[in-house]
C-alpha cells in the first residue's frame, strides 16, 4: 500500500493525465511499439492518399 | 455507488499501454521519448486529406494547445486539457466518490479519464469540420475509383482528426510509462520552442534578427532618432526592434527559474534512525504552472463557443452574432473572426501589446472597453490561477493530508513534534494552502503581464511559463534518473523497483 501511494502521487504531478499502477486484467493492453507504428502508418497512408487524389 | 457498477464493464476495458516489466534503462527511456517527439513532429506536418485551407479555431491558443492547424494533430492537446478540467472539477468537488488509494477506483478513474478525452476529441473535432470556415472541405475528392462529395469528405476529415486526437492520448501514455516526463509536457515544450526559435531566426519581419537587419542595414524600418519618443518606441515595439518582447521573454525565463528555487523547507528527522535528516520543500510554485493551462483552456473554450455562434449565422466577414434570426450585438460583434465588442470581446484574453496599447492608434475599441478587458483578464487569470492551483494540489495528492501521510509512511517526523499524522498535517496546513494560492495567483499575473508586453515569436506568456517550468522539471527528473543509474541503491530509496 505504501509503495502504491507514492508512485501514484509522483506520477500524477508530471502530467495532466494520471496513470496508476493498478491495472484491470480485463483491460486491452497495447504495446508501445504498436502506438508508434500506428502513428507512422496513419501519417504515411494519409500522405500517400493525398498524392493519389 | 450506482454509477460505478454501471460503468465498470466499459471503464475497465479501456485500452491501455502496457507497463514496462521491471526497470527501463535511462537510455531506453530517452529513446522512447525521442521517438514520440519525432512522431509528433511528423504528424504535425501531414495535412488532412480533403481540407482546403481554413482559419484556426484555436487562434492564439495554439501556442499552448500544441498540434497544428490543418494537420492530423489539428485538435492538439485541447481535448486532453478539457477532459482534465472536467476531472479536476469533479474530483476537486469530490462528486465522483472515487478513492484514489483504492486500486479498483484507480482503474475506474483511469478509464473515465480516457473515455472523457475520447468524447472531448469528438466534440472538438465536430465543430471544426462541420461548422463554418475553420476547416473547409474540398468540394470533391477522388481516391482511385472512389469519389467523395460534400459531407462525405467532411466525414473523412473528421475521422482523420479524431484518429490524430486519440493517437495523441496514447502517445502521452507511452511517454508517461516508458519515457521521461509526460507526453503533454513534451508536446507543449516542442510547440513553444519551435515558435520561439522561428520567432528569433525567421527571415520575415516577425523574426527578431531579421527585423534588426532591416533596422541596421536597410531602410525598410525607419527608426529616426533614438532620442525621440517615436524612435525609441519603434525599437521597443513588436513591429520594430522587438526589444520589449526580448526583454519580457528573458525576464520570464529568469523569474520562473528563480521561483522554482524559492521554497519553504520543513525539516524532517527519522523517528528510528538518529541523524537521518531530510527536508520537505514547499515550493513557491508548489502546484507548478500546469493549472495555468487549465485556466487558459477555459478561456479558449469560451472563445470557441463565441466563434461557433458567429459562424452559425449567415456567412460574412464582420458583424454581430445572429441566432434564430436575431442580432445579438451585446453577445459579440466579430470582425475577421476576432471579437471587437460585446461579451466575447471583454472575456477574450490579451494576446499581445496590439490588443491594449490604445495610444498607438492601432486599436479600434474605446479606451474604457480596453480597460475592462484588461481588468477582466487579470482578475480571471489571478483568481483562476489560485483556484485551479488548489484543485490541482488536492487531486494530485500534494495537499496537507496526503503529504502528511507520505511523510509518516516514510518513517519521518518533524523534530520537536509528536510523531503523528494529524500533527504533521497541522504543520503542513500552515504552509501548503497559502503557498499554493500565492503561487497560483503569481503565475496568473505573470502570464498576463508577459502577454501584455509581448513575447518573441508570440509564444504567449502562458506558453513560455509552461515551457520553462516543464523543461526545469524534466531536467530535475533526468538528473534523478542519472543518479539512479549510477547508484542502483538509490532506486530503492526513491521507491522504484
Amino acid at each position: 500500500m505504501d509503495r502504491g501511494q507514492n508512485t501514484g502521487g509522483l506520477m500524477s504531478s508530471a502530467g495532466l493525465i494520471r496513470y496508476f499502477d493498478s491495472e484491470d486484467s480485463n483491460a486491452i493492453l497495447i504495446n508501445p511499439k504498436t502506438v508508434i507504428a500506428t502513428g507512422v502508418m496513419l501519417g504515411v497512408v494519409v500522405q500517400l492518399l493525398t498524392f493519389v487524389s | 455507488m450506482g454509477w460505478k457498477e454501471a460503468a465498470e464493464p466499459v471503464l475497465t476495458r479501456m485500452p491501455a499501454v502496457k507497463r514496462p516489466e521491471g526497470h527501463v534503462p535511462f537510455k531506453r527511456k530517452l529513446a522512447w521519448t525521442a521517438g514520440i517527439l519525432v512522431l509528433y513532429f511528423f504528424l504535425t506536418n501531414i495535412e488532412i486529406l480533403g481540407a482546403a485551407g481554413g482559419q484556426d479555431l484555436f487562434g492564439e491558443f495554439r501556442a499552448i494547445l500544441a498540434g497544428s492547424q490543418g494537420s492530423l494533430l489539428q485538435v492538439g492537446i485541447g481535448p486532453i486539457v478539457t477532459a482534465s478540467i472536467v476531472m479536476q472539477l469533479l474530483g476537486g468537488a469530490n462528486l465522483l466518490g472515487l478513492d484514489t488509494d483504492d486500486p479498483r477506483d484507480q482503474v475506474l478513474y483511469q478509464g473515465l479519464q480516457k473515455l472523457l478525452v475520447v468524447v472531448m476529441t469528438a466534440l472538438t473535432a465536430l465543430p471544426m469540420v462541420f461548422a463554418g470556415g475553420f476547416l473547409p472541405a474540398q468540394d470533391q475528392l477522388v481516391l482511385g475509383g472512389l469519389e467523395f462529395v460534400g459531407s462525405q469528405v467532411q466525414v473523412l476529415m473528421f475521422l482523420q482528426i479524431f484518429a490524430g486526437g486519440v493517437l495523441l492520448l496514447y502517445m502521452d501514455e507511452v511517454v508517461s510509462k516508458w519515457g521521461v516526463g509526460s507526453g503533454i509536457g513534451l508536446f507543449i515544450v516542442a510547440g513553444v520552442s519551435q515558435r520561439l526559435v522561428s520567432g528569433l531566426i525567421s527571415p520575415t519581419p516577425q523574426g527578431f534578427f531579421y527585423s534588426w537587419y532591416q533596422i541596421l542595414f536597410t531602410d525598410e524600418v525607419a527608426v529616426g532618432s533614438v532620442l525621440t519618443g517615436d524612435g525609441l518606441f519603434v525599437l521597443l515595439s513588436q513591429d520594430g526592434g522587438q526589444l520589449l518582447a526580448l526583454f519580457t521573454t528573458v525576464l520570464i525565463f529568469g523569474i520562473v527559474v528563480y521561483a522554482e528555487s524559492v521554497r519553504v523547507e520543513i525539516p524532517l528527522s527519522h523517528a528510528r534512525v538518529k541523524g537521518a535528516r531530510g527536508r520537505f520543500p514547499v515550493k513557491l510554485i508548489y502546484a507548478s504552472v500546469l493549472p495555468m493551462i487549465l485556466v487558459r483552456a477555459l478561456q479558449a473554450n469560451v472563445q470557441f463557443i463565441g466563434q461557433i455562434m458567429f459562424t452559425l449565422g449567415p456567412d460574412r466577414e464582420a458583424g454581430p452574432i445572429i441566432l434564430f434570426g436575431q442580432e445579438l450585438p451585446w453577445l459579440g460583434v466579430y470582425d475577421q473572426s476576432q471579437p471587437v465588442s460585446g461579451l466575447f470581446y471583454y472575456v477574450s484574453p490579451i494576446y499581445s501589446p496590439d490588443d491594449w496599447m490604445w495610444w498607438t492608434g492601432e486599436i479600434t475599441a474605446e479606451v474604457w472597453m480596453v480597460l475592462i478587458r484588461v481588468a477582466f483578464d487579470l482578475t480571471f487569470m489571478i483568481v483562476g490561477g489560485a483556484v485551479f492551483a488548489i484543485f490541482w494540489v488536492e487531486t494530485t495528492d500534494m495537499g496537507p493530508e496526503a503529504t502528511a501521510k507520505q511523510i509518516q509512511n516514510s518513517g519521518m517526523q518533524i523534530p520537536g513534534f509528536r510523531q503523528n499524522v494529524g500533527v504533521i498535517e497541522k504543520v503542513m496546513e500552515r504552509y501548503i494552502p497559502q503557498v499554493t494560492v500565492i503561487g497560483g495567483a503569481l503565475v496568473g499575473l505573470l502570464a498576463v503581464m508577459a502577454n501584455m508586453l509581448g513575447t518573441i515569436g508570440s509564444v504567449t506568456g502562458t506558453g513560455l511559463l509552461l515551457a520553462v517550468s516543464i523543461t526545469y522539471k524534466l531536467y530535475e527528473e533526468i538528473a534523478e534518473e542519472q543518479m539512479m543509474e549510477m547508484h542502483p541503491m538509490m532506486r530503492q530509496m526513491f521507491g522504484k523497483e
